[in-house]
């Protein structure tokens, strides 16, 4: 039924088409692949604005969803963070050890620039009073 | 209220809590080895606000196209409106490493104790709908009297208080019997079988049968009047100890005499 819903205004919806066909499979495959997060979290949180599922699977495409975005932004913070620690160690490249362990600190300075590209400015204050 | 606000507090913190394992556990996929807090809390929030958002546009297109309940399109619609895309979604889900949350365990509803029902509730009347509460406890709306009516005969009532008046009069002669002073009929010492409450006289003895009153104005007056009916001066001297003044036993007549006179110009007040 969505699939019929979104073929039939003509201009520029072929892509959609496709999607939306990919997509349904999509939620037939999804009930093997269990999100991190909890059901009972996402549909509490969808509930407080409105949404009410009976379909879990529906709650599982957002969570989801949501998990991806997050490991796209964490995955930006990273390659910053990468950048970042790369320059220092290029600068002490005297180091007798040999490679040591690099432990990736997630900061605000990797998350803001990272957040950035995605539109979302965050300012957060260094410090309360 | 403020408990009622704690307790949602907590459950959203407990919420809250889980957003930010979960967001623990995507760094962790990630390759980060540890965060800052803040930098934790932001995406949190983020987090949060995603779902809000997603909830709010999914329900505002399912209700555009008049249904009640969203469906997998308006989801779609609402990736679209957010600008995320849906292409790599099933690469994603299929990833290798991933680690699953426990849900939340559910905590138990507090019941209210049964004890503080007292008999069993009363099956509702036909007329009554079924899908209203039950009836509450009968104690609450059905009245039992605690204790019998009182006897309204007349022959009953007038012996009652005919018994009742006996009682009492006898109660309190023997309780004046044994406190205070006593006659004694027989010329012993020890008065224990046959005690007179002691009579004691007023001076001048026809006073109070000339000066009719029946009620008490002024209680200064009736204890003066009191004093003058306890002077020991006239009595005979055998008497003195027994009455119950304190300061009048060291008088001479001179004084005597003088109080006498004293005594009848003093505004009179008979002896109750």
């Amino acid at each position: 039924m969505p699939m019929s819903r979104m073929n039939s205004p003509a201009v520029g919806m072929d892509d959609d088409g496709v999607a939306g066909h990919a997509l349904s499979d999509f939620l037939l495959h999804l009930e093997n692949y269990n999100p991190s997060i909890p059901d009972s979290v996402v549909a509490h949180y969808l509930n407080m604005s409105g949404f009410e599922s009976q379909d879990p699977r529906l709650i599982r495409l957002i969570a989801i969803a949501a998990q991806k975005f997050l490991s796209d932004i964490a995955n930006d913070a990273l390659q910053h963070c990468k950048m970042r620690t790369s320059s220092q160690i290029n600068q002490n490249s005297k180091n007798p050890k040999g490679s040591k362990e690099k432990k990736y600190v997630m900061t605000m300075e990797d998350l803001v620039p990272a957040l950035q590209e995605y539109g979302i400015t965050a300012r957060k204050p260094h410090y309360f009073v | 209220m403020s408990e009622a606000a704690e307790k949602v507090e907590s459950a959203s913190d407990a919420r809250r809590r889980i957003l930010n394992i979960a967001v623990s556990t995507v760094l962790l996929e990630t390759g980060f080895d540890s965060a800052d807090k803040v930098a934790l809390e932001t995406l949190t929030e983020i987090l949060q606000c995603f779902f809000t958002e997603v909830g709010n546009a999914a329900k505002g297109y399912c209700e555009l196209s008049g249904r009640v309940e969203p469906v997998l399109g308006d989801v779609i619609m609402s990736f679209v409106n957010m600008g995320i895309s849906i292409q790599g979604l099933e690469q994603y889900a299929a990833r290798p490493n991933r680690h699953v949350i426990q849900p939340p365990q559910q905590a138990p509803a507090p019941r209210t104790p049964a004890m503080l029902s007292a008999g069993s509730k009363a099956k509702p009347a036909p007329h009554i709908p079924f899908h209203l509460p039950p009836l509450p406890d009968p104690h609450a709306y059905i009245r039992t009297p605690t204790h019998k009516q009182p006897v309204t005969e007349y022959e009953a009532i007038r012996e009652k208080a005919a018994s009742q008046k006996r009682d009492i009069e006898k109660a309190l002669t023997k309780f004046l019997a044994k406190t205070s002073e006593t006659h004694n009929l027989f010329n012993t010492d020890d008065n224990q079988v046959y005690p007179l409450i002691a009579c004691k006289p007023t001076f001048p003895a026809y006073l109070t049968c000339l000066l009719p009153t029946d009620q008490v104005f002024d209680f200064d007056e009736l204890e003066y009047h009191f004093q003058v009916a306890n002077r020991t001066e006239d009595m005979p001297p055998d008497k003195k100890d027994n009455s119950d003044n304190e300061g009048d036993n060291g008088n001479d007549d001179t004084a005597n005499s003088q109080t006498d006179t004293q005594d009848s110009q003093a505004p009179p007040s008979p002896k109750t």
